[in-house]
């Protein structure tokens, strides 16, 4: 592993002028008691790992395969100039761009079907592989977002949990603890927010809220969209959650140092660098593991602590049966109590302000004679050797001699990393995500080979998809059902639309039933069209489609004329024809077409979608639940109010008269508005904060990037519009 | 797939308005009734009650004779006694039994445990001895204690015992997101509210209906059998649903439910067990509970969530009067708290707790478990109330009884536990 600054220098305790009640009392310290509101945060200085830098020290990141190779050279396919198979499965060009687009980025954007069949196919997507693309703009919009940077150790200064707020203000004496949960609500709430502003801390919240933001924000507009939706699909597999406040707050900095960086490059990287996050760590207890015959072992926690120490199995076991192996890839139940023996002693390195007192030990030794009695110190990792079981370990038949120290933990996860059933395990998990529900094994068995064979280069194994017949078949075509991410951004792309505010798309991305940074389990959301569609997340996903095209989704701004060249449709059926070939690129539309067209026919259509639009508001029928998601909608309405509803429909298609500053204004006179909005829907603390919403308020400020597009779209136009986004074959990738 | 057809197969649901474009389907509604759809035949429904944060199990429902609890909790601790040093007032606790007392926040529970419908389990808890309520939640949700990669929750396990046709509200979760316990293969619906179980145009029912006319034809046409199946679902709850107008819902029998989003979870949990929808099971959230500061007593935090408990509690079981064979309810907690108070008036996270279950069915009147004296060395770990029962004992009785689901290695795999007479035999 070049890259992993591994230390050669074993494990014995036994070297002379290292004061051993020290490493002691690290070992003490180096485990903090993780309750909710006692909330003893740990941890460690790292350097940012900026937005496209290398992150140091997380180790796996930077390998002899360089993440971003500088040429074409390491793929054999396309220096021999291989094309994808997509002809002899009776794909024409443009048919096979749209599925690759469907399949390796969050949706195309306008034109980019052609764009794509101009660049070529394969080049495309190599140039996807390398993930190189300038991605200036992106980067321009999450310029505002001054969370996104900061390390770990930055992030658990600045973004506090209620609980820790709280537990910070009283100590200072600047709230009485009588006085919590007591008396004047207001006053407390006032007292508590001016004690943030001079502390300079900011609510946990407002970490999520950025966090949130940046995903939908990438997977928008980034260039590189295959990097996205792999950062997308290995945090799914690695998965940590937000509802674990021992993890949360790192969580950011997981995505952006661990999986980002790593999603394109070997699967042992990968694997390495989560096994030494905190993200991880914290998430499935390693942190807290301790081998039996050290010092640690069996002794219950303070007062208030939760972990009595000990051998923790929770990682051991997921990281074999989720996150490698798979369950039936042959370990036992013993191997995993092994396999947790190997890996005690790996923790995190003290930081913050609880950590205090470990991390100034830690610094009082020095990094010479941590290494020297075996500590191993990378980021925000730490290998404590006092808390490692040191005894002979086997492992699926592997013995690891006694003395193995920090890495044996290594050579593990790299035999895990490297095993057949790994291969079979992750090449199917990536055929489910890329090519179908259930994929076929022919396939699998292509993927897991590329998998064994090229060092499990990520890489080599999606060339394998994309080369294969199997990809291109008309089974494997839209057969998969897109995540509600998937489908929110998916529409957001092919509308061609700006985001000014991203967070209400996440409003309506968990309405519809993904919660994301929330799943709470370590399987990660699960991967397939049963789980996403089911009653209540299908009529959701029609309202989606209706609420976004009638831009009743504040944030979000389009023109549907724009996006047809500010071509006319000459009637609605060509309106529908239009927009959903604009949508649905190189689909088959005829059945949806057929469907829709006698409705919009109705000879009363016009005059119903006119009332509709003349009447915002007039009746509050208990139709709608939304209201707290509509605000500006009704102002939208009245601006378009004064369209002549005798008009016939398809004089109602232009666009050129409707176009109204007063829109525009409306919008922005919103604004403060739906930002109480956004706030009251803002993500949850998780079960037991103390500190409720009133605390946060100054920092709703969306970064606005550009102004909302001036543009009203037509009711009759937007809600076929929002039909066609709502519709099941919309639904379908 | 299979346990969805029945619903199909129902089938036979009038037109309820909605694909009649120009008659709004609000018209159909009645001032506030609701009317059985008349599809399913009333069954039996669980409803289960998550107690976010960790319900001191010791406040709640207190060991009235226990000598080392008051010294413990010097300001937390209440007694029977009229006119007792810390109230004044008079007598907080309600004596149920001589040897427990009820929080007098949850006196809407007492007339239910004098009639025996109300049980408690004390000293209830999980085997695993972790105190993070993330993962204690965890445990109990997926009801594997000892292994966090289970990916299904318990209720829906048990939903797919259940064995016979199903609807789509079957298993209706009234949370924003769905919840642990349901997490798996049967299909589920999680929904904030059900007024969002429609299809919506701000204040524009007319274009609602015919988007809704045109979404109906669309998936009736879905190539997709998933997308097409499920449509069909969606619009025939749809139109079942639009019986149901949450906003004029008259409870029956006097019953008030609080202004809380407790309360308006089994509210509605109500009108769609009147109205025989197919629901089986509900699951809603009550929170508040992590008491670690100023936790007071009579009133104040915990109070305020234990009052929210009992009497959206009570109020859905006096409306319910007609149905109250069909309903048992079952609270659940991650954990109890300290026996000793902390630092700032309030109790950190311990180890067992107490929870409530409510129906015809139940072996109520009974505070069941098993609690010792609450000396320092009958403590788990020197501190904390020890789990004397197994949550998954009480979990599977319940099931077992009320459902008629018996089949423990599905539902707790790996546990071989005794149940303890919780419910009647």
């Amino acid at each position: 592993m070049a890259g992993m600054t591994t230390n050669k220098t074993g494990v014995t305790m036994n070297k002379p002028g290292v004061n051993r009640s020290l490493f002691k009392r690290i070992g003490k310290l180096a485990v903090w008691p993780v309750c909710m509101v006692c909330v003893l945060s740990s941890f460690l200085a790292k350097e940012k790992g900026g937005e496209t830098g290398h992150p140091p020290g997380l180790g796996g990141t930077t390998d002899d395969h360089a993440l971003r190779p500088a040429g074409y050279d390491g793929y054999g396919a396309e220096a021999s100039g291989a094309l994808f198979p997509y002809k002899a499965a009776g794909l024409t060009e443009r048919q096979a761009a749209a599925h690759l687009l469907d399949r390796f980025t969050f949706g195309a954007t306008p034109g980019q079907v052609g764009e794509v069949v101009k660049e070529g196919l394969e080049k495309w997507f190599y140039q996807q592989l390398r993930a190189d693309n300038p991605d200036d703009s992106l980067h321009q919009l999450l310029s505002g977002y001054d969370a996104l940077s900061l390390s770990n150790e930055e992030i658990i200064k600045t973004f506090l949990k209620g609980g820790q707020v709280l537990r910070m203000a009283v100590r200072d004496g600047l709230i009485d603890k009588d006085s919590v949960d007591k008396g004047d609500k207001k006053q407390y709430r006032a007292q508590l927010e001016d004690y943030m502003r001079q502390k300079g801390i900011k609510p946990e919240k407002e970490l999520f809220r950025q966090f949130v933001n940046q995903k939908i924000l990438r997977a928008a507009y980034t260039q590189n969209q295959l990097q996205e939706v792999l950062t997308d699909f290995w945090f799914n597999h690695f998965n940590v959650s937000i509802t674990k406040n021992d993890c949360s707050q790192f969580i950011p900095a997981y995505e952006r140092d661990v999986i980002r960086p790593n999603a394109l490059g070997r699967f042992e990287g990968l694997l390495l660098a989560t096994a030494k996050s905190p993200a991880m760590l914290f998430y499935l207890d390693n942190f807290s593991s301790t081998g039996r015959n050290t010092n640690f072992a069996g002794k219950p926690f303070g007062n208030g602590g939760k972990q009595g120490q000990g051998l923790n199995e929770n990682y051991a076991r997921e990281v074999m049966e989720l996150h490698t192996l798979g369950v039936d890839g042959g370990y036992s139940q013993t191997d995993v109590t092994q396999v947790a023996r190997v890996l005690t002693g790996w923790t995190v390195y003290p930081m913050g302000e609880y950590g205090n007192g470990a991390r100034k030990l830690v610094e009082t030794m020095g990094e010479d004679r941590l290494k020297l009695g075996g500590f191993v110190h990378e980021g925000d990792f730490l290998f404590a050797p006092n808390r490692h079981d040191n005894g002979e370990k086997t492992i699926m038949g592997k013995t690891f001699s006694a003395g193995g120290g920090y890495e044996e933990g290594v050579d593990l996860l790299k035999m895990l990393a490297h095993h057949p059933s790994t291969a079979k395990f992750i090449a199917r998990k990536i055929a489910v995500r890329f090519v179908g529900d259930d994929p076929p094994q022919s396939l699998v068995d292509k993927m897991a080979k590329t998998f064994m064979d090229k060092d499990g280069d990520i890489r080599q194994v999606l060339l394998t998809i994309v080369g294969s017949r199997e990809f291109w078949s008309r089974e494997a075509l839209r057969e998969k059902i897109k995540s509600p991410f998937e489908l929110a951004i998916s529409s957001v792309r092919g509308l061609g639309a700006s985001i000014t505010m991203p967070y209400p798309l996440y409003t309506w991305i968990t309405k519809m039933g993904q919660k994301i940074y929330y799943y709470q389990a370590p399987t990660g959301f699960p991967d397939k069209g049963q789980y996403w569609i089911n009653t209540g997340s299908l009529l959701s996903r029609m309202n989606f489609g209706l609420a976004l095209a009638s831009g009743r989704i504040p944030g979000i701004a389009f023109s549907l004329a724009a996006l047809n060249n500010h071509h006319e449709p000459e009637s609605t059926g060509a309106a529908l024809v239009t927009y959903c070939r604009l949508l649905m690129p190189e689909r088959d539309l005829t059945a949806t077409i057929r469907r829709l067209t006698p409705l919009l026919n109705d000879p009363a259509l016009e005059k119903k979608v006119g009332d509709a639009s003349g009447k915002s508001g007039a009746s509050g029928t208990g139709q709608d639940g939304l209201a707290t998601q509509n605000i500006g909608a009704d102002q939208n309405m009245e601006a378009t109010k004064g369209m002549d509803a005798s008009r016939n429909a398809g004089a109602a298609l232009g666009m050129d008269g409707m176009q109204n500053r007063q829109t525009a204004q409306n919008r922005q006179r919103q604004d403060p508005q739906t930002r109480r909005s956004l706030q009251r829907n803002g993500p949850d603390q998780g079960p037991g904060s103390e500190l409720g919403d009133g605390t946060m308020m100054e920092y709703e400020k969306e970064p606005l990037v550009q102004p909302a597009t001036a543009v009203s779209n037509s009711p009759l136009l937007s809600q076929v519009v929002g039909i066609i986004i709502g519709s099941p074959e919309f639904q379908r990738r | 797939m299979a346990t969805r057809r029945g619903f199909l197969k129902a089938g036979g649901l009038a037109l309820f308005g909605i694909s009649i474009g120009g008659v709004p389907g609000f018209v159909a509604r009645a001032a506030g009734s609701v009317k059985s759809t008349g599809l399913y035949k009333k069954g039996k429904v669980l409803i289960c009650i998550f107690q976010r944060g960790a319900m001191d199990g010791l406040m709640a429902v207190t060991p009235l004779t226990d000598p080392y609890l008051q010294a413990a909790r010097p300001t937390l601790f209440m007694s029977a006694a009229k006119n007792s040093t810390n109230s004044p007032k008079g007598s907080p606790l309600i004596d149920l039994d001589g040897r427990f007392g009820l929080h007098p926040a949850m006196k809407s529970f007492e007339p239910l445990f004098r009639d025996k419908r109300l049980a408690i389990v004390h000293g209830i808890g999980s085997p695993n001895n972790t105190r993070s309520h993330f993962d204690a939640q965890d445990y109990m949700e997926s009801g594997t204690p000892f292994s966090k990669g289970t990916p299904s929750g318990w209720l829906n396990r048990a939903i797919g015992l259940l064995g016979h046709d199903a609807s789509p509200f079957r298993a209706v979760s009234l949370t924003p997101s769905m919840p642990r316990s349901f997490y798996g293969d049967n299909p589920t619906v999680a929904i904030g509210d059900l007024q969002d179980f429609a299809i919506q145009m701000k204040g524009n029912p007319l274009a609602a209906n015919m988007a809704a006319r045109s979404f109906e034809d669309l998936y009736d046409q879905a190539s997709s059998d998933l997308l097409k199946d499920t449509g069909k679902e969606s619009f025939d709850a749809v139109k079942m649903l639009q019986k149901m107008d949450t906003h004029n819902y008259r409870p029956e029998n006097g019953a008030v439910y609080p202004f809380s989003p407790l309360g308006n979870a089994l509210k509605q949990i109500a009108q769609l067990i009147k109205m025989d929808v197919g629901l089986e099971v509900a699951f809603a959230e009550s929170t508040g509970w992590d008491t670690h500061f100023n936790q007071g007593t009579e009133s104040g935090v915990f109070a305020r969530s234990a009052s929210d408990l009992s009497n959206s509690m009570a109020a859905f079981w006096a409306d319910m009067e007609a149905f109250q064979d069909s309903v048992t309810v079952m609270t659940m907690t991650e954990f109890g708290r300290t026996v000793k108070q902390n630092g700032t008036g309030g109790t950190d996270h311990g180890r067992g707790s107490c929870n409530f279950i409510l129906g015809n069915g139940v072996n109520g009147g009974i505070v069941h478990g098993e609690l010792r004296e609450l000396a320092v060395e009958n403590l788990e770990d020197g501190r904390d109330l020890p789990v004397t029962t197994d949550f998954r004992s009480v979990f599977s009785e319940v099931a077992d009884r009320h459902l008629q689901i018996s089949d423990d290695t599905v539902l707790f795999p790996g546990w071989q536990g005794k149940k303890i007479g919780t419910m009647r035999s």
